[in-house]
């Protein structure tokens, strides 16, 4: 596909008499033209269409045959398939007829009319439907004068009668793209009443082995295309002489199924390797580091000067005001504090206070802490220490407020600093115990962990299972007991039926106790109790502790995380990119004698041999001369191991001992257009056509009884 | 269009000088072709009689009857013989191995590997009676017949 030459257009059209026929051999894989009378046909391409868009122009174009992949780039392929006018072996879709036929005509070098008589094949026993359709097209859009319409395996069987390879009476066993026909010839002539046709053909076969590769290399299902795959088919398989036989050389037999084997390497460029860096990349990047971190700091010590620098300015500017507020007089210090923005001198001072703090902070010296505190605790306090009678009730409000503010404080740094004082009694007595023991220690503290990981796992396990399982049992449409299997799940539907049902009589009691909205805790689903905290707090102190003293500890979250991770993910080496194809070798051809493995419930070409042969409903003599010569023609009976097979196959149904004689055709490739270029050369051509008036005289009635006659 | 699209004369030209009608004329821009064209089961549905009497060949009686031997079972993974079907998800298998594998398929493979193998098992009605035959072999074995291999969408459209 990559070095796809387009044809180049044909000179020479002129140079035909208008009485020379073009022959086109329509096939379903290929489209053959050329003119009557010579050995191979000037043109054949691909019979398929794709109508791209032409990306820098917009308009949709259309393409014939195969493409160079290069090429395509200019267009735009992702809303256009390639099609093909056929559907098994009938032309169905004229539009794409009439494009192929446009190109075919074109590249022979048609510039004016197509005034030549045509000669097409087609299939056997052709829908009458197809025939009129490509009369009408051919007649009425290329202004034909003549068309006959043929058998392509008449044909092929003509040809290679005159060559000597079958009698006048004979079998042609034809393998086609889309499907297989079987022909039985008395007197050169073919009996279409007991013509045989599968479904099953070169199509079908590329399909089979392009979904057996994707399904068994999944990674790949990308490069495997139908294209490849029917690369891949015409390289490496074969049929084999017994099916059942190899599947069991291949089943049990290890040396010479892997002879049998065939591989296609795909492109796989390992990853590169990460080199440890060495010593130089180390210290350069310390170095950088460095850096870095120095420049930092830097920066930091600008700041923080520059912020001392503007607190010292303005302690300096509030300590005038206050000297000028303690120099001036009454109204004079109005002025001054309305300058200066603040309201009073108690202001001021706090002011003043602040700035010193931040300057002495920033400076870096010991924190004002505890006069801090003294100085807010006399401000915000200011009421406490005054006695109650001199205040007015509002002031004993006041007051109240203040001192229960107090005393919530003072507790809390008490309570602080109880703990921290539990804290550092506790410390001191582990290190006491490290220090006795330390192995026990570990133990302990190792037991302890193992202990609180595994209430907390379960705990989370619980959490998760019961929404799990709810979930799961919702999504199947199951609400009802399912969902209440868990104990906790059967506690809360109990609360909840309880709660919301409203008794109506007698007294609402729920609140007036604090530990009554406790069961909405326990009614969430997901609550997170506060123990459940305390827990957790106390696992991560002991796992840092851990993994402080004991080397080998690792913290059980890490591990948890590890083990998720699927077991088939690992580094893919070059054994994945090699596909490698046993067993479909000879599998896939096998379609055509067993249709029923891809589920086409039809005979194999071996049975249809036999159906053909019953059909003709002629007596002993007659069927023994048909299989003395027995033609294999077709595209997709070029599978090595093809004859022998089919020999062995007729053999069965044929009398013991009956004499068989298969012959493979020339060219089975070409035979049929050649066949069809020496019957439309013969001096009787011109008598088994039709004209344009013959069709609009008889119309589609025509087709009924049109049959050519293809004996000399 | 660019130098080397037009060297190779890869595209078909819009009108060409043998033709009596162009196809621009004859398929307008717009309208949607795929619909118009019926496909072969169709066209040979709605075929009238006339054009394919039973008494003479036509393309519906040439068509070879299913074989009147028993479908041999193949694995649907390895291709080997298999006797054996997984109940769960109808695949055949040959192997004990074979079978831990179809286990631990995941969903989607198992659609995939059914559609591959889609009659295997269906038993043959006799030949005897090639009408009725026909008759009701038309949806399954036709559909097989006339899907077509979307190429680039990697599809089975009809």
């Amino acid at each position: 596909m990559s070095s796809v030459t387009r044809p180049r257009r044909e000179a020479d059209f002129a140079r035909f008499p208008s009485s020379t026929p073009i022959v086109i051999d329509n096939g379903a894989s290929t489209f053959r033209i050329g003119w009557a009378g010579e050995a191979e046909p000037r043109l054949s391409f691909r019979n398929v269409v794709q109508r791209p868009r032409h990306r820098s122009t917009g308009e949709t174009v259309s393409i014939v045959g195969d493409t160079d992949p290069s090429l395509m780039k200019f267009f735009d392929c992702t809303r256009s398939a390639v099609r093909s006018p056929f559907d098994d072996d009938v032309v169905y879709q004229f539009e794409y007829m009439e494009y192929i036929l446009d190109y075919g005509f074109d590249r022979l070098g048609a510039n004016s009319e197509v005034g030549h008589p045509i000669l097409m094949t087609e299939c056997e026993c052709n829908p009458s439907f197809s025939r009129v359709r490509m009369s009408e097209l051919l007649f009425e859009t290329y202004g034909v004068p003549s068309i006959a319409f043929g058998i392509d395996n008449a044909f092929s069987y003509k040809y290679n009668q005159k060559l000597g390879n079958c009698n006048e009476d004979g079998l042609a066993i034809s393998c086609e793209h889309g499907t297989c026909h079987v022909v039985p010839f008395l007197k050169g002539q073919p009996v279409l009443g007991a013509c045989c046709r599968t479904n099953v053909g070169g199509f079908h076969i590329t399909d089979f082995l392009r979904q057996l590769l994707s399904l068994k290399y999944p990674y790949h299902m990308a490069s495997i295309t139908w294209d490849k795959a029917e690369e891949l088919k015409k390289e490496h398989c074969y049929i084999a002489l017994d099916y059942m036989a190899e599947l069991q050389i291949f089943k049990n037999n290890k040396e010479e199924a892997d002879e049998k084997m065939r591989y296609w390497q795909l492109p796989w460029v390992p990853p590169p390797k990460d080199e440890p860096p060495s010593e130089e990349e180390l210290a350069r990047k310390a170095a950088l580091k460095e850096k870095a971190s120095q420049r930092l700091r830097d920066m930091a010590a600008a700041k923080r000067s520059q912020k001392i620098v503007e607190l010292e300015k303005q302690l300096s500017y509030l300590e005038e005001v206050m000297e000028q507020l303690d120099e001036a007089e009454e109204q004079e210090a109005t002025a001054i504090l309305g300058r200066s923005g603040y309201l009073s001198q108690q202001e001021i001072k706090s002011a003043i206070l602040k700035a010193t703090q931040s300057l002495r902070k920033a400076k870096g010296e010991s924190n004002g802490n505890d006069e801090k505190t003294d100085a807010s605790a006399a401000d915000k306090y200011p009421l406490v220490s005054v006695p109650d009678e001199t205040l007015t009730p509002e002031q004993l409000k006041e007051k109240k407020k203040q001192i229960l503010l107090k005393t919530t404080t003072e507790g809390k740094l008490r309570a602080k600093q109880k703990r921290a004082e539990e804290e550092a009694l506790r410390e001191k007595q582990e290190e006491k115990r490290r220090a006795e023991n330390p192995e026990l220690y570990l133990e302990e503290l190792r037991s302890r962990y193992s202990e609180l990981s595994e209430k907390f796992e379960q705990r989370k396990r619980q959490k998760v299972n019961g929404g799990q399982t709810n979930g799961n049992h919702s999504s199947s449409g199951g609400v009802g007991r399912g969902e209440r299997l868990n104990a906790a799940q059967k506690e809360r539907m109990r609360l909840l039926a309880s709660a919301a049902f409203d008794r109506g009589k007698g007294e609402d009691t729920f609140g007036m106790r604090d530990e009554d909205w406790l069961v909405y805790n326990k009614m969430s689903k997901d609550n997170d109790d506060d123990s459940n905290d305390d827990d957790e707090s106390e696992l991560v102190r002991i796992a840092s502790k851990l993994q402080e003293i004991d080397p080998t500890f690792v913290s059980k979250s890490e591990a948890v995380q590890l083990t998720p991770e699927p077991p088939k993910i690992r580094p893919l080496t070059a054994e994945d990119y090699r596909i490698a194809i046993g067993i479909e070798r000879f599998r896939c051809p096998e379609v055509l004698f067993q249709p029923g493995m891809i589920g086409i419930d039809q005979a194999g070409i071996d049975e249809m041999v036999s159906i053909s042969l019953r059909r003709l409903m002629e007596d002993e003599s007659v069927k023994e001369r048909l299989c003395q010569s027995i033609l294999v023609t077709g595209g997709s009976s070029l599978f090595p191991g093809m004859i022998p097979r089919l020999e062995s196959g007729i053999r069965q149904y044929r009398p013991y001992l009956a004499p068989l004689k298969l012959v493979r055709a020339a060219d089975p490739i070409l035979d049929a257009w050649r066949g069809a270029a020496a019957f439309a050369a013969s001096s009787k051509f011109g008598k088994q056509t039709f004209s344009l008036a013959d069709y609009r005289e008889h119309g589609e009635n025509l087709f009924h009884r049109y049959n050519i006659v293809y004996s000399p | 269009m660019e130098s080397e699209v037009v060297r190779t004369e890869m595209v078909l030209a819009p009108t060409l000088p043998f033709k009596k009608m162009q196809t621009a004329d004859k398929y307008p821009k717009g309208q949607s072709r795929g619909r118009q064209w019926k496909h072969l089961r169709h066209l040979l549905q709605s075929a009238d009689a006339f054009s394919m009497p039973p008494d003479r060949p036509n393309y519906m009686n040439i068509q070879s009857p299913p074989s009147i031997y028993p479908p041999k079972r193949y694995c649907d993974l390895t291709g080997f013989e298999a006797p054996y079907v997984d109940p769960r998800t109808k695949l055949r298998y040959a192997d004990p191995e074979v079978f831990k594998q179809i286990r631990m398929l995941p969903d989607e493979y198992v659609q995939s590997r059914a559609a591959v193998e889609l009659c295997q098992d269906q038993d043959y009605i006799s030949v005897a009676n090639y009408g009725l035959l026909w008759y009701f072999r038309l949806p399954a074995a036709s559909q097989q017949r006339n899907r077509v291999w979307d190429r680039n969408m990697d599809v089975w459209t009809w």
